[in-house]
């Protein structure tokens, strides 16, 4: 059964320039046994319901902290979502931060952010226009061409996106230089350890608030028992 | 809007805004102690133990891996499979795409199908938590009109009226939330010859489908000569399963909306979570008297709550099915939201004004059966001095 022709006409346009469904599935490493635990023992106690829309607060308390100890960068739970993996974040953060018609300036891979920015109407750039609203960098960005992009923004209103998942880690994060912290939101994921449980995080930023209705407004919250077993991977020091 | 100033900054400050007035009643509720909480859609009662079973195996089987954004295979042919034999919809597999809770399977729907412009018809009241996919989507949303001395039923000639020229879809929500009514089989065999004849699309919201109340029962309008092509269903297993947490839902719709669905659904949030899928499975493949069992518990607690109901002067309209009661408060001579307050500050129950669920419904307060029957008969006896003492 397939739509009328009047309607699918409209279907191919609207799908024009995202990515197609050919990806490879990722890997599914072993679940560490206290990490199942700690799932049997959520559903044991009934931790079927929504959640607050944000997350559960020991998952955000978590991330602050995590935040905290790992880059020195401070930032209130209040302040961290827990997401479908960073593919929402990914999504929530690119379509309420940049706008339609505007672009997102990103100076490295930008597969990752293309098929929602194609959703929004908004385009990725490789160098500074005047229509960027937004950086989109990660770690994997050679650093002196980020330290560069930074110092440009200090100049300017852009967000900044730090996007930790997928790639390597250091002691640099962009929320260190205070300029700077309130206009960053640093995205994460929990998928390279959890593949399949759709877990992820975004934080900080004056705009937090905004980004956790986006959330809210799409999925409502996060999978209750994904979060409590991220809780147990993060406290156990894998995630 | 709310100009009384003994309400809070943070309720006054989103009041027109139906999803962040619930959100701040919510919150607040959530920094107060021993509440009886009559608000948020969330069954109180567990996730039945056979499901969170098939739950644990599938984690002690490493069956947790990623699957297609599509969903796993046995859970797309068991949803096809229910909703044939069910709702009555020719569905196959590739006709299912399983999703994070229902209010995902409405955002993809509206990404897919509507253009800036393009008009979204829209039963009023209305779950205002839709309002922000159809807006991201550039649509228009319009006010179809429905009627407490309908129960608040949906009417062909109502829909008509409000079509227009950029029209493209008709939302339904049936069973209704927020107002328990539900749109009955011949109300909707009359709405489908409207829609196929002004060429619009369907998407109906059949979340509470599982939970209608004898004598009334449940109509899908997909299963109507010519409506399968151009009508989206959206079910979840969240409420007849008391499932909320496990966010997982899933849409029934014409292939190529699917196909295009679920390239969205992959830049936007992915497959859903593994466990979850395998928890909906055992939810359709296994035993389904919890959801009869369900039903009957929610049956004894309407009948408590509605005899409050009539205690505090509230009038009402027989809720149908869903999970709440939708009151006319204008007994009180106070406006919804202010009420709402006043009942949690000074009593201790949260339940969530009309204004929540579209501008003009100052009078009515939407009220769930989501706790014990002493629990809701301890929240009467709360609501009433609250009452008395500002009846106006």
């Amino acid at each position: 059964m397939t739509a009328p022709k009047s309607l699918a006409r409209n279907l191919a346009r609207r799908v024009a320039g995202l990515p197609d469904l050919a990806a490879p599935a990722p890997e599914n490493p072993p679940i560490p046994a206290n990490v199942i635990a700690a799932a049997e023992d959520a559903l044991a106690r009934g931790e079927t319901h929504y959640t607050d829309r944000p997350g559960i607060p020991e998952f955000r308390a978590w991330v602050a902290a995590h935040l905290l100890d790992r880059w020195g960068v401070r930032i209130d739970p209040s302040e961290v979502t827990i997401t479908c993996g960073s593919t929402e974040a990914r999504y929530v953060t690119m379509t309420l931060l940049a706008e339609p018609g505007g672009a997102v300036l990103c100076p490295g891979d930008s597969s990752r952010i293309e098929g929602a920015l194609q959703l929004l109407g908004a385009r990725v750039v490789d160098s500074v226009n005047d229509d960027v609203r937004l950086l989109y960098i990660t770690p994997a960005v050679y650093r002196e061409t980020a330290l560069e992009l930074l110092r440009r923004a200090e100049e300017t209103d852009w967000w900044i996106v730090w996007d930790l998942s997928f790639a390597r880690l250091d002691d640099f994060h962009p929320a260190q230089n205070e300029a700077l912290a309130k206009r960053v939101v640093t995205i994460n994921s929990l998928s390279d350890r959890l593949a399949g449980w759709r877990l992820g995080w975004m934080a900080g930023s004056e705009a937090a608030l905004r980004l956790r209705a986006g959330k809210q407004a799409i999925t409502i919250c996060t999978t209750a028992v994904s979060q409590w077993a991220g809780l147990e991977l993060a406290r156990s020091g894998d995630a | 809007m709310i100009e009384n100033p003994n309400i809070p900054e943070a309720v006054r400050a989103v009041a027109s805004d139906g999803t962040q007035l619930r959100y701040a009643l919510m919150e607040m509720a959530r920094d107060m102690d021993d509440i009886i909480t009559l608000g948020r859609g969330d069954p109180d009662l567990p996730t039945p133990p056979h499901i969170v079973e098939a739950a644990n195996r599938a984690m002690r089987d490493g069956l947790t891996g990623a699957t297609d954004v599509k969903g796993m295979p046995p859970l797309r042919e068991a949803i096809a499979e229910h909703m044939r034999a069910v709702n009555g919809l020719p569905l196959e597999a590739d006709n299912v795409m399983v999703t994070t809770g229902g209010q995902e399977g409405l955002f993809l729907a509206v990404q897919a199908l509507i253009d800036p412009g393009d008009e979204v018809l829209v039963p009023d009241p209305r779950y205002t938590s839709y309002d922000d996919a159809i807006k991201r989507a550039g649509g228009v949303m319009v006010s179809v009109p429905t009627e407490r001395d309908d129960a608040f039923n949906l009417e062909a000639e109502s829909v008509e009226a409000a079509i227009g020229p950029a029209s493209k879809a008709l939302l339904i929500v049936t069973p209704s939330n927020p107002t328990a009514g539900i749109v009955t089989e011949d109300r909707l065999r009359a709405i489908a010859e409207v829609v196929v004849r002004h060429n619009l699309i369907v998407i109906v919201d059949e979340i509470y489908g599982k939970v209608v109340y004898p004598p009334w029962r449940h109509f899908s309008i997909g299963s109507l000569p010519g409506m399968a092509e151009r009508t989206i269903t959206l079910d979840a297993f969240s409420k007849a399963y008391a499932m909320t947490g496990w966010r997982c839902g899933y849409v029934a719709a014409p292939a190529d909306v699917i196909d295009v669905m679920a390239r969205i659904k992959a830049v936007t949030t992915g497959p859903v979570a593994t466990v979850s899928q395998w928890a909906g499975l055992e939810a359709l493949r296994g035993p389904q008297a919890c959801v009869s069992e369900y039903l009957d518990t929610y049956m004894a607690r309407r009948q408590v709550l509605l005899e409050g109901l009539d205690r505090m002067g509230f009038v009402y309209g027989e809720p149908r099915g869903g999970l709440f009661v939708w009151a006319d408060s204008s007994s009180t001579g106070i406006h919804a939201a202010e009420l709402s307050y006043l009942l949690l500050k000074e009593g201790r129950v949260l339940i969530f004004p009309g204004t929540a669920f579209g501008e003009k419904w100052r009078d009515y307060v939407r009220i769930t059966m989501l706790e014990p029957i002493s629990t809701l008969r301890a929240a009467v006896e709360r609501m009433l001095p609250v009452l008395e003492r500002y009846r106006l």
